[in-house]
């Protein structure tokens, strides 16, 4: 019996000479794999499908193990993410990302339009940088970390200068500085986007200009804070510090 | 065991091949029992030879039993343009077309976020250092028309643009025998682009 789902790739797996396991998050079952047979072949109809962050409308026949993969329709191929290294970078995060969060056949249709929607825009040409902070902080929740940004982590306080801290899990008043001497320090306006990121729906955020020195501090913060809070050491997060090492020392890329 | 000891390592060494599970190993032992003597060991002697005396080209890195391999040693191809593939299979696969006369580079590998292979973990540094010979005048990028071989692409051009070298990129487009059908909007465009006047 073959059902459909409309799904993004988020994993591919050269399987044998010209098979591929993808793994698609869709939106009506969550996280499935499926076996692409023949998708690796150039005349194959499903390998334009089976490229990574490819939005579609796939076919599959469902098994126990790993369903098999029929047909599938293009929506969008995500086309200008696929022809930058940066941006491939940074979409590579996000649903490496977004694949650890999730486990298998757990509908989650949330999470599937915020991939969606950071990828398209992405794919628009959005600061992706940016977006990458955004989806960072709307995933906290599916690891089930959830940072106190409301107010002081230690007081409840809702004034005066604020810190991060990584060990009390969130903002720190300038009253209780002393519960951490490790806390970040952090401008206003950090403060505003951490805030509008973890909790304003990203299709409300619309475009936002960031400063660099904001971003670098954004990074540190977030960074910090999986590292600390969610065990993952991901590949694509190395690549991308390697990629800005890159850039940083030559600036040719 | 069921079998006796030289069998059972046999089928043990066939079951290390990919793709390879304990009923073929069986199948294959067993075949190997019932050939010639002199075959079995030309083909126990290919296996070491192949294992010992192969080794990668200093200069372009694809396998070679001599170094500098019999492709950068031959006077007849032109030095000033270098083909870079991702793979010795492709070295192969441009040789058998018989069109292309050139040198080539094999970057074992192609920068893919996904498996965290970076820049760095390729050979683009030596094929950086292949340049500083001014000979060369044109590199072309042949990587594999996916997210790793457009990304290492990409790097690359990058990366070679202010040396003044011709790059130029394998053309991406419809595959002989394909159906217009079922190709994807990427390859139409650039088969669009790609267009020939007849």
């Amino acid at each position: 019996m073959f059902e459909k789902c409309e799904g993004i790739v988020i994993r591919t797996i050269d399987y044998g000479e010209t098979n591929k396991i993808v793994t698609i998050f869709t939106r009506e079952w969550g996280k499935v794999a499926a076996m692409a047979r023949g998708a690796k072949k150039p005349s194959s109809r499903l390998s334009s499908v089976t490229q990574m962050f490819t939005y579609g409308i796939y076919l599959i026949q469902k098994s126990r193990g790993v369903g098999s993969l029929q047909q599938g329709e293009l929506l969008s191929t995500m086309r200008h993410i696929r022809e930058d290294i940066f941006l491939t970078a940074y979409a590579s995060y996000v649903v490496e990302l977004t694949d650890k969060a999730t486990e298998d056949r757990r509908p989650n249709p949330y999470l599937f339009e915020l991939l969606l929607q950071t990828l398209t825009y992405m794919n628009e040409g959005l600061d992706a940088e940016v977006l990458t902070y955004i989806y960072e902080m709307k995933l906290l929740p599916a690891f089930g970390l959830y940072p106190k940004l409301d107010g002081c982590a230690v007081c409840g306080e809702k004034e005066g200068t604020f810190a991060f801290s990584i060990a009390q899990g969130g903002f720190l008043c300038h009253r209780c500085f002393e519960h951490d001497p490790h806390r970040i320090p952090m401008t206003p306006s950090v403060l505003k986007l951490l805030r509008l990121f973890y909790y304003v729906d990203l299709s409300r955020i619309g475009q936002i200009a960031v400063k660099q020195e904001t971003k670098q501090q954004l990074q540190t913060i977030i960074s910090a804070y999986y590292d600390e809070y969610s065990g993952l050491s991901l590949r694509t997060k190395r690549f991308l510090q390697q990629l800005h090492t890159l850039k940083g020392e030559g600036g040719q890329i | 065991m069921y079998y006796p000891e030289p069998i059972s390592k046999l089928i043990d060494s066939f079951m290390k091949l990919p793709g390879i599970g304990p009923k073929t190993a069986v199948r294959l032992a067993f075949f190997v029992l019932n050939m010639k003597e002199d075959v079995v060991l030309d083909f126990a002697k290919a296996l070491v030879n192949a294992k010992r005396n192969l080794t990668y080209c200093s200069s372009c890195g694809h396998i070679t039993d001599k170094d500098p391999c019999y492709i950068c040693q031959d006077d007849k191809r032109d030095r000033s343009i270098i083909c870079v593939v991702q793979d010795p299979k492709d070295v192969i696969a441009m040789e058998k077309m018989k069109e292309y006369n050139g040198l080539y580079h094999v970057l074992h590998g192609a920068i893919s976020p996904m498996e965290g292979i970076g820049p760095e973990d390729i050979k683009i540094a030596e094929l950086f250092r292949r340049l500083q010979d001014e000979t060369v005048q044109e590199v072309i990028l042949a990587t594999n028309p996916n997210i790793e071989g457009e990304a290492t692409a990409m790097y690359i051009s990058r990366l070679l643009k202010p040396t003044g070298v011709k790059i130029t990129r394998i053309a991406h487009g419809l595959p002989v025998g394909g159906d217009l059908e079922y190709a994807d909007e990427v390859t139409l465009s650039k088969a669009l682009e790609g267009r020939r006047e007849l």
